[in-house]
């Protein structure tokens, strides 16, 4: 209970941080900059507003050392500006800081006058021309070899017919037609003419679902919308974005935090209109991760501190099963994970989705957490682990969610279901169990790896990491060959005939580890996919190549080491064989990733390409292609495994030679798909 | 009530335990004593089910020790006590009854009992406040909370202080005497003569002498005299072969002499060199050998954390109480070696 209030108190600081950001802004961005300026001049009011600068009466104010920046009519002489802007002159000391204050000025500028344009009664006036931006998915324009903003985009619909008729009609009562402008003809889903709304309030932009799913149909489903920063997608109107907001340039297109943040107005020059991004509601999904990471600690201790001082060693003799301690030993995390998910979806506004999206995060941070505590032989090599895992899974579960809106990467994360819950929007079960699933099942086999060593001669002693590690994975194993001990098969195994089972184990323990290479690659392409292609494809293959080989490896390694497996060329061959084999087979279960269009993203094609559709080839040629993969996983595999039964020098060179082998079979394909 | 047979751990190239075979009858109390290393914590392990066998097979009360079933009927007490210290004697003993899914009422009963024979005092205090004596004697109550048959005890009075440690060994008597089968190792040679029907000595993973603790004293053991003179004992010039090799030097104890001394003959040639020299022979006592010189004897090296070995030991004990015969319990604390495997 008391490690529950705890967390409940870190997340509500994390919030209530957050709101409080959001509501005064933050103080070390106030009165940076210090602006000469008369008290009574319009630009007085600018800088009022904005709190990085400070207003210096302008008889007190001396360039450099009174103040950074002065704003003065030239012909007024002293205080008094000149109604024409074209007088105003501005000087800045010349110093960075100088040119940072007028550069602030000026957005204090823009952004005052964008106020007064909004309180303008008749807002026709203020914002002649209305567009709607409807954002599209940017794998989809990739795919098209076109680009957000181009003719086919923009042209059609943003200067259509619809748009611009309304607006001449609406206007000067305030209350025109609000015409629905038709964007018409916007096949590839860019933006679209919608209405110049005599109201002013249908100007906002909305995507519909489609667009986050990768459709690009381009159905002019883009009713008018609440708020910009409600959509979605990318690209289309940020021109300040320094990295780019279109993908003309292949540059990095990470979207923008600016304007659209907490539901900030649409309204603006084109100039000032930034493409939307859920910051909100991220901000908020973040709070369901925090509590994760100092659970895990407590976890981790416990675990840990069993270990060290032996008090577990009475439990191992009870008739419980190492299962059912661990259990007892977890449940009670479990349940605080699921009281505190709760109580955050209540404050935040989430519902069922985001605390059944969370639940599998939490059970991942536990098991890896767990297995860690199990390896760890001290609470310095804890603590290393915990940060550890602190770091990489709040990485997996954030990073991709960033993108929420603009790409179906951003689905491998589980805290992704939950920007859409906190923002409204439906979730498919196909994308509920994308996004879980992974994770869900990773934290199964974690915990299953740990629970490999949950026993007096692995908890109680000090063998290093790795030889734990080793140790997991070989208790996994049946033996194979002459010579290897074998234990009374249990079980399942116990149905299948003695020299099928060691190959059966490895094959199976191989599939086993296609969860973890499947976040692996769901992670490499979220780190990769913002990169040039001309980067991010050939880095990708290698990456991938290296992955799948080590999965497919390192068990036998950990057998040969540990004696389940015999050191022989021939038990080499066949448990390399066999790995393969379980390989190309779980491998084919990630076709889900066709369900959620993963595919449709040129990384994701390259990272799933074996099982992503492929069209317009022989029958033959198709069959060829499906049976490939399985060619190669056995022959790589086996390389590895004629390494690992020698050492571990021989192995390294082994998966080495393995990974540029795959990696090489990989640009074949991608060269293939096109 | 166990049967071992042919039982090995190996780690690695290592052999913990080599080809240990032995049985354990109802209601006996067995020892297994050997120097650090031994395989003694291995075994003990591997009987309990915590350790599985490389080879071999071990049963205990019918199953075999890997089968979960088996702890049902077995009482473990490992070589250290750590407790979960935020929770009191009553509670930490209920929530191993809850384990073994003993009934709340036969649980309290029998833990109440418990503690009462053990003269556990504080028993609503927190655990990690009260004294390693009592730790201990908590975790002897928690091997009984499932009134196992087997017992599995591992240097159950490793680290406590002599009155504790009379006390666990009383309560192990008891428990034999309750029909209860012990498997019991020690450092302490006494702790296993006092309470051992029968015992093992293992050596570098192997059991190099078993049998009753007087079978084993007589097979691996010889009983000595200790002739006590008013004048030491010279072998002269004159000296017969009986007189090199059989008599040694004196030792001055008090204001008499000792000379040990391994048959009658040499008793009679002791009297004749002291009476030659106008001196008498003032007493004769037999020494039995102790388990811990037939352990020396086999191992060839003291029991670890003896001060200066069993053979000072020996003579320490006679110097301090020559009327007190050579048996008896070591009244000093007993340092507290971890056991390697």
């Amino acid at each position: 209970m008391l490690v529950a209030l705890s967390l409940l108190a870190v997340a509500g600081g994390v919030l209530g941080a957050g709101a409080a950001t959001d509501a005064v802004g933050l103080d070390v961005d106030r009165d940076v900059y210090r602006v000469g300026v008369d008290p009574a001049s319009p630009y007085a009011d600018a800088v009022e507003s904005e709190p990085a600068l400070t207003a210096v009466p302008i008889e007190e104010a001396r360039l450099g050392t009174t103040a950074d920046l002065i704003v003065r009519g030239v012909r007024g002489g002293g205080g008094d500006l000149a109604d024409d802007p074209a007088d105003v002159f501005v000087r800045a000391v010349d110093t960075p800081k100088g040119e940072a204050a007028a550069a602030s000025f000026r957005e204090a500028v823009d952004a005052h006058n964008e106020r007064l344009m909004a309180a303008e009664p008749n807002e026709t006036a203020a914002f002649p021309v209305v567009v709607t931006l409807r954002y599209a998915s940017r794998g989809s324009a990739l795919d098209e070899g076109s680009t957000f903003g181009d003719a086919s985009t923009t042209g059609d619909g943003g200067s259509g017919d619809g748009g611009s008729g309304d607006t001449g009609t609406a206007g000067d009562d305030g209350s025109g037609d609000g015409g629905s402008g038709d964007g018409g003809d916007d096949e590839s889903g860019g933006s679209e003419a919608a209405a110049g709304d005599g109201s002013g309030t249908g100007g906002g932009s909305e995507s519909d679902d489609s667009d986050r799913e990768g459709d690009a149909d381009g159905d002019g489903d883009a009713n008018a919308g609440e708020d910009a920063s409600e959509g979605d997608g990318s690209g289309g109107g940020g021109g300040w974005w320094p990295f780019g907001g279109d993908d003309e340039s292949g540059g990095l297109a990470v979207p923008s935090i600016g304007g659209g943040a907490f539901g900030a107005d649409s309204t603006g020059s084109p100039g000032s209109i930034t493409p939307p991004f859920p910051f909100a509601s991220l901000v908020l999904a973040f709070a369901f991760l925090v509590p994760m990471n100092f659970l895990a600690q407590a976890y981790g201790s416990s675990v840990l501190e069993e270990r060290t001082n032996r008090r577990g060693e009475p439990l191992l003799v009870t008739p419980l099963s190492p299962t059912e301690i661990v259990a007892g030993k977890t449940l009670p995390y479990v349940a605080v994970a699921v009281a505190v998910t709760s109580l955050i979806a209540l404050a935040v506004g989430g519902g069922a989705v985001s605390v059944l999206a969370v639940l599998p995060i939490a059970a991942t941070f536990l098991a890896a957490t767990f297995v860690g505590a199990v390896f760890a032989r001290s609470f310095k090599e804890l603590t290393f682990v915990t940060v550890a895992v602190s770091v990489l899974l709040t990485s997996y579960a954030f990073v991709p969610a960033i993108f929420t809106n603009v790409t179906p990467v951003a689905l491998i994360s589980p805290l992704t279901l939950v920007v859409f819950d906190l923002q409204g929007e439906a979730v498919s079960i196909g994308e509920f169990l994308f996004a879980t699933g992974p994770t869900a099942i990773a934290a199964t086999l974690l915990f299953g790896l740990g629970l490999g060593v949950y026993r007096e001669e692995d908890l109680f002693t000090q063998k290093p990491v790795t030889r734990k590690f080793l140790d997991a994975l070989a208790v996994r194993l049946s033996a194979v060959g002459e010579g290897v001990h074998e234990s009374p098969p249990t079980g399942i195994a116990a149905r299948i005939p003695g020299r099928a089972r060691g190959l059966v184990a490895v094959a199976f323990l191989t599939a086993c580890t296609i969860p973890f290479v499947f976040v692996a690659e769901l992670l490499a392409v979220a780190i990769l996919f913002a990169l040039p292609v001309t980067v991010s494809i050939p880095v990708l293959l290698v990456v991938i190549a290296f992955i799948e080989e080590l999965a497919k490896s390192v068990h036998l390694y950990a057998g040969f080491e540990r004696g389940v497996l015999a050191r022989t060329d021939r038990v080499a061959l066949a448990v390399g064989l066999a790995s393969g084999l379980g390989f190309f087979l779980a491998e084919k279960a990630t076709a889900v990733v066709q369900a959620v269009g993963l595919t449709e993203l040129y990384v994701g094609r390259a990272a799933f390409g074996s099982v992503a559709g492929v069209s317009g080839l022989s029958p033959l040629l198709l069959a060829g292609l499906f049976l490939a993969p399985l060619a190669l996983h056995g022959a790589t595999a086996t390389l590895s495994a004629v390494g690992a039964r020698r050492d571990r020098t021989k192995y390294a060179l082994a998966l080495a030679a393995a990974t540029l082998l795959h990696a090489a079979y990989n640009f074949g394909v991608v060269s293939l798909h096109g | 009530m166990i049967e071992v047979a042919g039982l090995e751990k190996t780690y690695g190239g290592f052999s913990a335990v080599v080809d240990s075979t032995f049985s354990v009858e109802d209601g006996e109390v067995f020892g297994i004593v050997g120097p650090n290393g031994a395989g003694k914590t291995t075994t003990l392990k591997m009987l309990s089910g915590l350790i599985e066998p490389t080879s071999g097979e071990a049963r205990v009360a019918g199953y075999d020790s890997t089968e979960s079933a088996m702890r049902h009927h077995l009482g473990f007490l490992p070589e250290e006590s750590p407790l979960y210290e935020e929770m009191t004697a009553t509670s930490y003993l209920q929530f191993f009854a809850d384990l073994y899914e003993v009934p709340r009422s036969v649980a309290d009963e029998r833990i109440e009992r418990a503690l009462d024979r053990l003269d556990l005092d504080h028993r609503d205090r927190r655990l990690g406040d009260v004294s390693k004596g009592m730790k201990r004697k908590v975790a002897i109550a928690r091997s009984l909370v499932n009134d196992p048959d087997v017992l599995v005890y591992d240097e159950p009075a490793s680290g406590l202080d002599p009155v504790t440690t009379n006390s666990v060994l009383e309560f192990t008597r008891e428990l034999r005497e309750a029909g209860k089968t012990v498997v019991f190792s020690a450092h302490n040679l006494y702790h296993v003569e006092s309470v051992c029907d029968r015992v093992v000595i293992m050596n570098e993973g192997r059991i190099v002498a078993r049998g009753t603790v007087d079978g084993i004293r007589e097979r691996h053991g010889e009983t000595t005299y200790h002739v006590y003179t008013d004048v030491p004992p010279e072998v002269g010039s004159g000296a017969t072969a009986v007189d090199a090799n059989a008599i040694g030097d004196a030792e001055e104890v008090g204001d008499r002499y000792r000379t040990v001394v391994p048959s009658m003959d040499a008793v009679e040639r002791v009297r004749e060199i002291v009476s030659d020299a106008g001196g008498t022979v003032v007493d004769i006592r037999t020494r039995e050998p102790s388990l811990e010189d037939v352990f020396l004897d086999i191992v060839g090296r003291p029991m670890p954390g003896r001060r200066g070995g069993a053979e000072s030991d020996g003579a320490d004990r006679d110097a301090a109480s020559p009327e007190g015969g050579d048996r008896g319990p070591d009244d000093r604390t007993e340092a507290a070696p971890s056991e390697g495997t």
